[in-house]
């Protein structure tokens, strides 16, 4: 690490402190107090905020590329130069973990994006126009659900052949709405009997205007709180993927490929391994944790869990 | 790990077990004599079929190899030319009647597994058998010299060839593990791929299969009265690993007892820092390289942009530092190859050959300015070619060349090689004790696994000659002059060959490992009485 | 009730058929072919079109599908293109391991997870309950195969305490007593299962732990505590019931988060079971290996769906099981 890394280290710790103090000063109203008051809420804003940032900033943060081979120095245990070591390549394991956090936390929650999507539009049709829609919708939501969603993602690797970037996220939001989709339809389904539909529809508007205009809007509290326990989901299932040796192409880095990279040497370079895979765990229960806090803030009903 | 803790944990490991065992049956004490060890191999893959004539991997050739005999045995030397270094197997003795014809006379003694004597109506049926398409051998093409076999008696068999080279004696006896014809006779030759016999094997060799439970193991048990002398060890067991990290763990933690390759260094260090473990190394049969694709990707008919041209892969055959990719991946646990060769034939290694140099200036000149950019295929499975893609990425990023690392699983490896739809691919290839095979296969103008349509006359021409040479050193001359021309023109980049370093347990004594079959000589291993451990006395 | 039954039956057949033939189409659709050399000696291709003669992969892919629902309406699963055996027999071979490891899982998933939920809830934001809510979703959070690899390199390489992989010694196993059989069993169980084990009651704990929050709110718990019952006879009789509900359907919905969670750890401890199956083959192009283990593990998964909705409906009278 140099003093210029250790001083953007420094700034990002400070602005993730001001960020996330700022907020909790912010009047956001009822919402914003429920969202406090849950325990686990500011730590793990403290956590998202802290590893977005870095994410965000990765080149300013490393003093090395993320590919840089030092071959004098493999499986190096933590150092000043190299906070924490290097890999079997030589390569700094903080540059990676930077840069991995761009790639893990970036395809989880595009990935959750295309999933929300997904599954907003088609738990939305389904719940709104019911009838034939809803039943073929809904069975084949019962058709992916059915299937162990490893196996899913595993062959469509597989019929993808060679894997990018965008096919991943693609792979990994195509496989993952079929939850939020029964979420979005419940939700749907209470929002279409609630008189003000009625009163929209009466006044003449067409069905996709009032599923978008009215009803999305009023399932948006369940979608982001899934949408927030599901990127969990999607980093787990991307690590996963790189164990089996289907994730992330090299050179670039994710945190589920540096684990499977540093299996090898679990007992003899623990540094290679244990970074990335507390750094998994840590967002993910900040993402839980932010997620559960959503939920007490957007819906008064779920309160006091 | 300090040797103290590795010896408790051992026995606190088997602590539980060892307790109920004695618990529910105190008198059992078991096997203690000469005759008592099992060994545990750890096996990275599992069998599919363990009928040699439709066995394609060499996960099985380990197993059946002790269920089943050859004519006669290559020797410790590995030497393919002549027949001098040949020990006899089910063949008692042979004579040459002329320079076309082989007379094998078969040990009397030797019997099926199941009671009747070996004969040499069984010597012809499995030449048969391995000649016929609908069987769909590995094996068929090597033996396209011998024009015929047959029996005259019950212990006589003729080899008949159809020209004469240094190997014939070799190609007679290697690829065929003699077959029981009356246990094979009335299985329809087209579905030998799947009959119940690879399931179910029975030979003439030192064990026969006992149990076979998919997914988890394979045991087999001496045959007391085999009649090449009764083998040590009374059972060999296979645990399916599933890969060789899995195996590697199961050797360290003492659920296994041997393991035939480490291959990364860590795996060494682990083992060599295990004092229940003894480390032997033997010269591999695998070599490693990236192949150039001379046609268009995905286009047989049009030239490649890049590879077309010898000056570019001449170029990216000298900027790439491999000494330093086999220190950094191997620790000096692999070499260079000076040609497309594996350790296991080493009289070609002490030739004047040299690997090409590593020499960035040159490497530059030839590339005249030029900033390429290609694909590498890789297959995800192996985690060593992995590294190597990445080191190799990471030194043509300095001299400009972009290479994208396509990291694609082991099918889709296969299907880009055979259809051509690639760039360049990072491959690794097991050979036989013989370059006369495999080179002409991978690299020759009408090989079969030739996937990049590479073609060189000269080179050719040259193969021939060296697959004739009737004697050793003639035989050196000429490939060493079939490499230097192929290096003129590289199809390839050589990358490494790998040491290859087995792990067995102490407690095994006499531990031989056969180059080409790893477990060939298992037979002779055996374990002192006073080194017995629970696993050996266990009884069935 | 039995119209409500017959109609999910013939929905559950109806969506094994659809994913089957998906995983048909998909399967023949991607790249890579069977028959693959198993290590690093080239196949001869004459070989391989052998292979894919015997296997009737040279026919139109129309055929090859009628054949295969054909031979699956007769009962027949097919050869296995890469273990050369009947699929029924590899499958057969591989569901009790992977149920044994399942079920030990969700053991330890729920024992653990329900205890946990339970104290927490007995002393709800006190520093324990909160430190306790930090470990199980910490648990939770955790990739399972790092947990995997941790506790085999701790548990198994290190301490020496438990076997790396396997289901049993196979040196050993057969010669051992009944007893000892069934403790060699359970001993390869333990690291395996507790993996799995452990990040599920992650979850349970904190559904538990929330679900009876929600009960010890509702009225008819107040009154009990008017009554003047203790706290403790409060939360379990009472509030428990209620919150075991929510709990149990978890059950069925955690059947294929076990079975996913299943494949890496099959793969880390070697463990013969259906998703270490189900990957081999599918990176084996093995076709009818992949549609049997798609075939079981929908059928599980349908199953299971059912048997959660039947076991809420046998456990609140409230809930009523209509067509």
């Amino acid at each position: 690490m140099t003093v210029a890394t250790a001083a953007a280290l420094t700034a990002i710790a400070v602005w993730t402190w001001a960020v996330v103090a700022w907020c909790r000063r912010r009047p956001w109203g009822d919402g914003g107090q429920r969202f406090f008051r849950h325990p686990g809420a500011t730590r793990g804003m403290v956590v998202l905020v802290f590893l977005a940032t870095v994410a965000l900033c990765a080149p300013l943060v490393t003093a090395f590329a993320p590919y840089q081979q030092i071959l004098a120095l493999q499986d190096h245990p933590p150092s000043w130069l190299h906070p924490l070591g290097t890999d079997f390549l030589g390569r700094d394991v903080w540059s990676r973990f930077a840069y991995g956090a761009r790639v893990s936390l970036g395809v989880g929650t595009l990935g959750m994006l295309v999933a929300v999507t997904l599954g907003g539009l088609v738990g939305a049709a389904a719940g709104y126009f019911r009838g034939w829609t809803d039943t073929l919708l809904m069975r084949g939501v019962d058709i992916g659900l059915s299937i162990p969603r490893i196996f899913l993602v595993l062959a469509g690797i597989a019929l993808w052949g060679k894997l990018g970037l965008a096919a991943l996220i693609m792979l990994l939001g195509f496989t993952g709405w079929f939850t939020t989709s029964r979420i979005v339809r419940a939700e749907v389904m209470s929002v279409r009997e609630r008189p003000y539909t009625d009163a929209v529809r009466a006044l003449g508007a067409r069905p996709w205007w009032i599923v978008l205009r009215h009803v999305l809007p009023n399932s948006a509290a369940s979608l982001i709180v899934s949408a927030a326990l599901g990127i969990g989901n999607m980093m787990l299932l991307e690590a996963g993927l790189s164990f089996l040796g289907a994730g992330i192409q090299p050179p670039h880095p994710s945190w589920g490929n540096m684990i499977a990279d540093g299996r090898d040497q679990l007992g003899t370079a623990p540094w290679t391994t244990l970074f990335p895979g507390l750094a998994i765990a840590l967002a993910v229960m900040a993402l839980n944790a932010t997620g559960d806090a959503l939920r007490d803030a957007l819906d008064p009903r779920a309160r006091g869990v | 790990m300090n040797p103290a803790l590795a010896v408790s944990r051992r026995a606190v490991a088997w602590l539980p077990v060892a307790l109920l065992a004695f618990t529910g049956c105190g008198g059992r004490g078991g096997c203690t004599n000469e005759y008592c060890g099992t060994v545990v191999f750890a096996a990275s893959a599992e069998p599919t079929s363990l009928l040699p004539a439709v066995s394609t991997m060499a996960g099985e050739r380990d197993v059946f190899d002790q269920i089943f005999l050859k004519l006669a045995q290559i020797g410790p030397d590995g030497a393919t030319f002549g027949d001098s270094s040949f020990t006899p197997e089910l063949a008692r003795s042979w004579e040459w009647t002329d320079p076309l014809t082989l007379t094998f006379h078969l040990d009397p003694r030797a019997r099926w597994q199941d009671g009747p004597p070996v004969t040499a109506a069984d010597v012809a049926f499995t030449f048969d058998a391995y000649r016929d398409t609908l069987v769909g051998s590995q094996d068929r093409t090597a033996l396209d010299h011998i024009a015929s076999v047959a029996a005259t008696d019950s212990e006589t068999v003729i080899f008949k060839f159809r020209d004469r080279y240094p190997e014939m004696f070799y190609d007679a006896t290697y690829h065929m593990r003699i077959l029981p014809a009356h246990l094979l006779r009335d299985v329809p030759r087209a579905t030998w791929q799947t009959a119940p016999f690879g399931r179910a094997p029975v030979g003439a060799g030192p064990y026969r299969l006992t149990s076979w439970t998919p997914g988890q193991s394979i045991e087999l048990a001496a045959d007391s009265a085999y009649f090449l002398g009764r083998p040590h060890l009374r059972r060999l067991i296979w645990r399916i690993a599933g890969n060789l990290n899995n195996s590697v763990t199961m050797v360290l933690s003492g659920e296994a007892d041997a393991v035939e390759v480490l291959v990364t260094p860590a795996n060494i260090a682990k083992a060599k820092a295990d004092t229940a473990l003894a480390l032997y190394p033997y010269a591999g049969s695998t070599y490693n390289f990236v192949r150039f694709n001379m046609r268009a990707n995905g286009d047989r008919s049009k030239p490649h942009p890049l590879f077309a041209d010898p000056q570019m892969r001449r170029a990216l055959v000298l900027g790439a530092d491999r000494p330093q990719m086999v220190e950094a991946v191997f620790s000096g646990h692999a070499k260079i190859p000076p040609g497309p060769m594996p350790q296991l034939w080493s009289w070609l290694w002490r030739s004047k050959l040299t690997p090409a140099p590593f020499d960035t200036l040159e490497a530059a000149r030839l590339l005249r300015g030029r900033h390429p950019s290609f694909h590498l295929a890789v297959p995800s499975s192996s985690p060593t070619r992995m590294q190597y893609a990445q080191l190799l990425q990471e030194q043509y990023r300095r001299l400009g060349v972009t290479v994208v690392i396509d990291q694609v699983d082991n099918a889709t490896f296969q299907q880009l090689l055979e259809s051509g739809k690639f760039d360049a691919t990072l491959e690794s290839i097991q050979t036989d004790p013989t370059p006369s095979s495999s080179v002409a296969a991978l690299w020759g103008r009408t090989g079969p696994t030739n996937w990049g349509h590479y073609a060189n006359d000269r080179f050719d021409a040259l193969v021939r000659t060296a697959s004739a040479a009737l004697t050793r050193d003639a035989a050196q001359a000429a490939w060493e002059s079939a490499f230097d021309a192929l290096a003129q023109d590289p199809p390839c980049i050589i990358l490494y060959a790998l040491d290859n370093i087995a792990a067995v347990n102490h407690r095994v004594a006499d531990v031989r490992i056969q180059p080409d079959s790893w477990w060939g000589l298992v037979r002779t291993w055996r374990i002192p009485p006073n080194q017995l451990i629970e696993r050996d006395r266990a009884g069935r | 009730m039995r119209a409500w039954l017959l109609r999910r039956i013939a929905a559950g057949l109806a969506i094994v058929f659809v994913t089957v033939s998906l995983t048909f189409v998909a399967v023949h659709l991607a790249p890579g072919r069977p028959f693959l050399p198993p290590d690093e000696r080239p196949l001869n291709p004459e070989v391989v079109a052998r292979l894919q003669h015997r296997f009737g992969l040279d026919q139109p892919l129309g055929v090859q599908y009628v054949r295969y629902f054909g031979a699956l309406a007769r009962g027949e699963m097919g050869e296995s293109f890469s273990k050369r055996r009947p699929v029924a027999q590899l499958i057969a071979g591989a569901v009790p391991n992977t149920l044994l490891l399942t079920f030990a899982a969700l053991v330890i998933d729920f024992t653990l997870g329900i205890l946990i939920g339970l104290f927490q809830a007995a002393r709800a934001r006190r520093r324990s309950d909160v430190a306790l809510a930090n470990v199980t979703l910490f648990f939770y959070s955790l990739p399972t195969f790092w947990l995997a690899l941790v506790l085999q390199l701790v548990c198994g390489l290190w301490l020496g305490w438990f076997p790396t992989a396997g289901t049993t010694d196979p040196a050993l196993h057969a010669s051992l007593p009944l007893l000892g059989r069934l403790g060699d069993r359970l001993y390869h169980l333990v690291l395996p299962a507790l993996t799995l084990g452990l990040v599920g009651a992650g979850g349970t704990a904190r559904f538990q732990r929330a679900a009876l929050l929600e009960a010890l709110g509702h009225d008819y718990v107040r009154t009990a505590r008017a009554k003047g019952l203790a706290e403790p006879a409060v939360l379990v009789r009472h509030a428990w019931r209620d919150a075991l509900l929510p709990v149990i359907s978890l059950a069925g919905v955690a059947l294929p988060f076990l079975l996913t969670g299943a494949v890496l750890i099959e793969t880390v401890f070697s463990w013969p079971g259906l998703g270490k199956l189900a990957t081999d083959a599918i990176s084996a192009r093995d076709y009818p290996l992949v549609l049997g283990t798609t075939l079981l593990a929908t059928c599980a998964v349908v199953l299971g769906s059912l048997i959660a909705d039947l076991l809420t409906a046998a456990a609140d009278p409230r809930v009523r099981l209509t067509a």
